[in-house]
């Protein structure tokens, strides 16, 4: 799989992909339907505030990619919609439910799964388990079964080291078994935590071929990237945070052409 | 032969020692955090054994009593363990690491442990408590022989390790608790409540520990009030001994601190198995503060 | 970057007149503590109350001193007794082999100008030792590890002087005379150790008690000016330092300070302070002069504690407030526990135990403050004129606020 993955390939793979959840109804929200919803969202670290009013939208099968530099707010963005960090004040519904009062583990049985930034990875357990603990909610073991083959066809690596303990992975299979793991619990939407941090170019592009798939599988996406390009190449639409607001937004391949952002992230 | 004889005394004293060390090790390892009340809920469960198993008919049933008394006692000892944490631990989660709280889930616990025992002073008094003896009599192995007590004291011990290590291997339960003590926020990332993690963990502690104390008071102890503070250093320094967040590791410190501690009687030394044990700690602290087991860590900041 | 620089110990040019100032500080606490001792049993006449605030002093030097290491430094000790025993132990040795050479009889005041301060510099030197000792090598552990390492170093120091026995007559003198080894040396390390009375506790060398040559001038004096000490202490430059260790360790490290060497000689000046404390108290006792293994364990380790937290883990006036409140509701227990009706209650219920009670109740009380006011009553804050005057004015703003709101 060193090749760029050829696009027929993706479509096919992600065709096959079984991302029903065992137990929960499917979201009442057509595909191209509004499914997640942030209005005027402020989140402060102690007096200094990191976001000052964000408005995002994603639509249900899409891939959003929500790009910036350093600092800007992205994964401060991610990590309160996952509910790991206190809101400040504004509003955030999934499939028309209020998010901002669930706990993060009431999340996961919302249907939204989170790759956390640097992979957090459960290093003494091993691949198998790391991913076993993914389905740790519905505990269903057909779809545990199904997903695990899943995984496995997604990213080959991971299927040589599942009896490895995950702390002895390199950093992209520890990125590949997070999004494997987060894929387990049969999520309706996954958010992505800079799947692309300190990782060799050419996992990069395995990694970013399998979210594709993912999303081929129907699973909607949101992916926090500061590698512009990948990033806007995997995704439909885009917005651009630039100190804790919203700079730019819109439609991924225009971004990628927009000459601010050429001359801002992508070195043109 | 004596020293034979006091290898056997000392794997049973050793096994006992490491169903306690267990709980300081399981606790530590979900929330990081010593449990210095868990030598206290060691003494009461001693107490509430003593009481079932008087009340089941004592040595007129001791099949019943013995059987009955112990399951109960660890019942018991699982609801208090659970109590503990939440009156003490529980509130002080989630309060951030601002430098004067840091210490005070240290506090919390002393606290507990201090209250605990005097509680146990007021209530039982001071004074000492035998068990009725249920246990008697001994089995001939070979050219030695080896008390009853210390048989079932040995077998139950390897059992509970065996299905203790089954419950952290293959259950859920035990898979959450062990991706708890790796990384808690990404275990609350897939689903697992941490709070009744950490409850059940506590629960599952306490209870060996409940079931520790009954076999060694059967075996040989009077009950007071004080038993946490002497049989609870013990398996403490076992814990750390073993490297402490270490099943495996309690289990060997727990045998291995038995086995010296009866060695140890066989020599001249005069001074108790108490400052060897102290020793004994602070130099594993200083030397190997992750223990014989214990992966070398660095402390996060 | 204002934090930085005040990191850096402040070259000291005090003016003269500064010093000179505390100078006739310290001599006008002199005088007053003399004329308090001269004066002492006529305004209080009954010897055990004296005694109850001598040693209330006492423990207000050990609340100070674990304030040091426990307050202002972050660390966590749980066997500061360790340190007192080792102070208590040294003058209780050296203030009755002292008064053997003045030909025994009553101790004097005048002797006492040599008696007391040779003791307490033993007692200081001794603890300060161990507390290099044990501090050396501990203190890159963290947090509970610490706190284990000190417990177990309380417990050895009590238990080691406890069980030591000597199997016949030998005598500490004989024993190291016949030293020519590594193991007659241990054992003459053992007859020593065993020379100190075992459980039974140390009453000199002959069994006639350590001589109460601490008075109230050296109690109340010496705790005055340490407490002043403690006080300044806080506010150099090093207890700054200290502090912004305890924020911060990588950060302070990163402005200069070396995290090993201030936390150690916190920790010497800690058991230094528990040292000297302990040295008083073996040398005020006038009923019962022995020092016992067992009054150092640690239940009065837990007890050093709750001084310290009670007033808020930091804050000086708040340690020595804690000690206060500490010595006298011991002291009340142990009173209404001797009083006739509740001995009489006792052959009743067995089990009324109020020692017990009251340990109960501090745990229950430390519990409760950590989960509700885990900075403690006073916090970091200091209680001064100033600041007692500042409650008070917000007090009555508040009420003035009040009284406006409501027309």
């Amino acid at each position: 799989m060193s090749a760029p993955v050829e696009a027929k390939d993706v479509a096919a793979l992600g065709a096959t992909m079984r991302t029903k959840h065992p137990t929960r109804p499917d979201p009442s929200v057509a595909m191209g339907e509004p499914l997640l919803q942030v209005r005027d969202l402020r989140v402060a670290y102690g007096g200094i505030k990191a976001l000052k009013g964000i408005d995002l939208e994603v639509r249900r099968g899409e891939v959003v990619a929500l790009i910036g530099a350093n600092g800007a707010g992205k994964t401060t963005t991610l990590k309160s919609i996952a509910r790991l960090l206190p809101v400040a004040s504004g509003t955030i519904t999934f499939a028309g439910k209020n998010l901002a009062t669930m706990t993060p583990e009431a999340l996961v049985g919302a249907g939204v799964s989170l790759a956390p930034e640097g992979r957090a990875i459960f290093p003494n357990l091993t691949v198998l388990e790391n991913l076993e603990l993914g389905a740790y909610l519905h505990r269903d073991a057909t779809a545990m079964r199904e997903t695990i083959e899943d995984v496995t066809r997604l990213f080959p690596r991971l299927g040589e080291r599942m009896k490895q303990e995950g702390g002895t992975l390199s950093g992209g299979e520890q990125q590949m078994l997070a999004i494997g793991r987060a894929l387990m619990a049969r999520p309706t939407m996954l958010l992505l935590d800079e799947p692309s941090l300190g990782i060799a170019p050419k996992l990069v592009q395995q990694i970013f071929a399998a979210i594709r798939a993912i999303a081929a599988a129907g699973v909607t996406i949101l992916v926090v990237e500061q590698n512009t390009k990948v990033a806007l190449s995997a995704s439909h639409r885009g917005y651009v945070l630039r100190t804790g607001e919203i700079a730019l937004s819109g439609n991924a391949k225009e971004l990628l052409q927009n000459p601010e952002i050429q001359k801002a992230y992508l070195g043109g | 032969m004596r020293v034979l004889d006091a290898l056997i005394t000392g794997l049973a004293q050793g096994a006992m020692i490491a169903l306690i060390a267990l709980g300081y090790t399981m606790v530590y390892g979900v929330l990081k955090l010593i449990n210095f009340a868990h030598s206290e809920i060691f003494m009461m469960s001693a107490f509430i054994g003593l009481f079932l198993i008087t009340m089941l008919g004592g040595t007129e049933h001791p099949l019943l009593a013995g059987v009955g008394g112990t399951l109960m006692a660890m019942v018991a000892a699982a609801l208090i363990g659970m109590l503990v944490e939440r009156i003490a631990y529980r509130p002080l989660r989630n309060r951030g690491k601002s430098s004067l709280v840091r210490v005070t889930p240290l506090v919390t616990a002393l606290g507990m442990s201090v209250l605990l025992q005097n509680l146990a002073q007021l209530m039982f008094t001071a004074r000492n408590r035998s068990y009725p003896q249920l246990l008697t009599g001994s089995l001939s192995l070979g050219p030695l022989s080896v008390g009853t007590s210390r048989v079932v004291i040995l077998l139950t011990a390897v059992v509970v390790m065996v299905v203790l290590e089954l419950i952290v291997k293959r259950t859920w339960f035990g898979k959450a608790m062990r991706a708890l003590s790796a990384n808690e926020e990404a275990a609350r990332l897939m689903g697992i409540n941490t709070s009744r993690v950490i409850s059940a963990t506590f629960a599952l502690g306490s209870s060996l520990a409940a079931l520790g104390s009954v076999l060694f008071c059967l075996d040989q102890s009077p009950v007071h009030p004080s038993l946490g503070l002497v049989v609870g250093t013990r398996a403490f320094v076992a814990a750390v001994l073993g490297g402490i967040g270490s099943i495996t590791g309690a289990m060997l410190g727990g045998l291995l601190i038995g086995v010296l501690g009866e060695l140890l009687k066989l020599t001249s030394f005069s001074g108790g198995t108490d400052i060897p044990a102290f020793l004994v700690l602070i130099v594993v602290l200083l030397v190997r503060p992750a223990g014989l087991l214990g992966s070398a860590r660095a402390e996060k900041v | 970057m204002a934090e930085a620089r005040t990191v850096e110990p402040s070259p000291s040019h005090e003016p003269w007149r500064a010093r000179l100032r505390d100078l006739a500080v310290v001599a006008v606490v002199l005088v007053l503590a003399f004329v308090v001792d001269q004066t002492l049993d006529r305004v209080i006449p009954d010897s055990s109350v004296r005694q109850l605030l001598m040693l209330a002093a006492c423990n207000v030097l050990v609340a100070l001193s674990l304030n040091v290491i426990n307050g202002m430094a972050g660390q966590f000790s749980i066997g500061h007794a360790g340190f007192v025993a080792i102070g208590a132990y040294a003058s209780a040795i050296t203030s009755s082999r002292l008064h053997e050479r003045f030909g025994a009889g009553d101790p004097t005041f005048a002797h006492s100008f040599l008696v007391v301060p040779t003791s307490l510099l033993v007692s200081a030197l001794c603890a300060g030792l161990a507390g290099l000792f044990v501090g050396l090598p501990s203190l890159r552990l963290k947090g509970d590890y610490l706190a284990i390492v000190t417990l177990g170093f309380a417990e050895i120091v009590r238990l080691t002087i406890g069980t030591a026995q000597i199997s016949a007559d030998e005598t500490a003198g004989h024993a190291w005379s016949e030293v020519h080894g590594l193991g007659s040396f241990f054992h003459a390390i053992s007859v020593s150790i065993a020379g100190l009375g075992g459980q039974n506790g140390y009453a000199g060398p002959h069994e006639k008690g350590v001589p109460a040559y601490a008075g109230p001038f050296w109690i109340l004096g010496l705790t005055f000016i340490l407490g002043v000490v403690a006080w300044r202490l806080k506010f150099s430059g090093w207890g700054r330092a200290l502090r912004a260790l305890r924020e911060d360790e990588i950060a302070a490290a990163a402005v200069g300070v070396d995290p090993t060497r201030y936390k150690v000689t916190s920790f010497v000046i800690s058991s230094v302070g528990a040292g000297i404390a302990g040295g008083l108290i073996a040398m005020m006792r006038d009923g019962n002069p022995t020092v016992q293994p067992e009054s150092y364990n640690f239940q009065s380790s837990f007890d050093a504690i709750t001084m310290v937290i009670l007033g808020g883990s930091g804050s000086v006036t708040g340690a020595a407030l804690g000690g206060v409140f500490v010595t006298f509701s011991v002291k009340l227990i142990e009173l209404v526990q001797g009083t006739n009706a509740v001995q009489s209650l006792k052959r009743s219920a067995e089990w009324l135990d109020l020692n017990a009670l009251r340990m109960i109740v501090y745990a229950a009380v430390l519990i409760a403050l950590m989960v509700l006011r885990p900075e403690g009553l006073l916090g970091e804050r200091e209680l001064t004129l100033r600041t007692i005057r500042g409650w008070l004015r917000a007090r009555q703003e508040r009420r003035d606020r009040k009284a406006e709101d409501k027309p």
